[in-house]
């Protein structure tokens, strides 16, 4: 099953790679909207996320000689979506795990009483959450990064990343709570 | 992994709550995919055109290598072919020639001028057999050398023979003069 997985969308996909360019219309139009809310998870901004997603469909569609359904095209796709977001939060010198300084103001025994947690509030506590941690989150819940990965991506150690996000997690449901 | 964070990944659908200008977007990524500088990379950088370069110049140079071996030894097997049949010629006629050089040395009816006389014309023959086997180390191939050199033999024969009839004629004239005086 996990190789028919990745096989999807095969055919518009080798057709992408010769360049046909209704193939690549047609791939776009599947994954711009999910590419497009991860740019605006990660950045926050409107138009940076626009650039990003353009950028990352151009990058795709030249480089798709490379990609060999190793995993999905979706999750090739995304990323790279992720990787220019946050090579894009590096240029322009926003702290990408930097969240020591919230850190006074943790508290040690978050409640973690979820089940009533209303769905509009985790994504306005995101909203609230400074940068550092809004990644973290988004990268561990949202897009379903595993610590290892989110290390390669944001250039820290397994361990690093497990501490700030749960350190994340516990900013985000004190959040929440007072919401 | 604890409720929370059950509870966000399952509904985590949710959180794309925005749509993307889908027209503005594709125009602007079309323009970037036709990009009228296309990224050209040269022949050379390609490295399966340097591997197969690298494997045309290997065997370009192997087959240089080995034709030349093959050549020089087809080359010495000629040489020695040819200069087996150049000895055997040379040691026949040789023996031949300087047997009956001999038998010119010791005629006892040749006068001791004839016999310089005649051995000069033989060591001019000699020369010219020396030129010739030189001639023929240049250039082994060529079987006119090699006609030329028992040519040169034969010539040798061919003179002392006549000389040797022409003494013994003349013995034989004498003993008839003899014999119609007695």
């Amino acid at each position: 099953m996990e190789t028919n997985i990745r096989f999807t969308h095969k055919e518009l996909v080798e057709r992408s790679k010769s360049g046909d360019r209704n193939s690549q219309y047609r791939l776009y139009e599947l994954y711009v909207d999910a590419m497009y809310n991860i740019g605006i998870r990660m950045l926050g901004i409107k138009e940076d996320a626009e650039d990003i997603v353009q950028e990352s469909f151009v990058d795709a569609f030249r480089n798709l000689g490379s990609f060999k359904y190793e995993s999905t095209f979706g999750s090739w796709l995304k990323r790279i979506v992720v990787n220019k977001s946050i090579n894009h939060l590096k240029l322009k010198r926003i702290p990408i795990t930097s969240i020591e300084d919230h850190e006074f103001y943790l508290k040690e025994d978050v409640e973690e009483n979820v089940e009533a947690i209303d769905i509009k509030k985790v994504k306005m506590g995101l909203e609230k959450l400074p940068a550092g941690y809004k990644q973290i989150i988004s990268l561990y819940l949202i897009e379903g990064y595993d610590h290892l990965e989110i290390g390669e991506i944001l250039e820290i150690s397994t361990s690093t990343s497990k501490s700030q996000y749960h350190r994340a997690k516990k900013k985000l449901v004190e959040i929440i709570n007072t919401l | 992994m604890d409720n929370f964070e059950k509870h966000i990944r399952e509904n985590k659908a949710l959180f794309d709550e925005h749509k993307a200008d889908k027209a503005k977007l594709w125009a602007n990524i079309a323009s970037g995919l036709e990009d009228p500088n296309p990224k050209v990379v040269p022949l050379w950088r390609s490295p399966i055109l340097r591997v197969a370069a690298s494997i045309v110049l290997l065997f370009g140079i192997t087959t240089i290598i080995g034709v030349s071996l093959m050549n020089k030894t087809d080359y010495n097997t000629q040489n020695n072919i040819v200069s087996q049949e150049l000895l055997d010629i040379d040691m026949h006629y040789k023996s031949l020639v300087s047997y009956q050089v001999q038998l010119v040395k010791n005629h006892p009816k040749l006068s001791d001028g004839d016999k310089e006389e005649f051995l000069l014309f033989m060591d001019e023959l000699d020369k010219e057999y020396e030129l010739l086997k030189l001639e023929m180390k240049k250039n082994l191939d060529n079987e006119l050398v090699l006609e030329a050199i028992i040519a040169n033999y034969k010539k040798r024969i061919e003179l002392i023979e006549n000389l040797l009839h022409q003494i013994n004629d003349s013995k034989l004239i004498n003993e008839d003069y003899d014999g119609y005086t007695l």
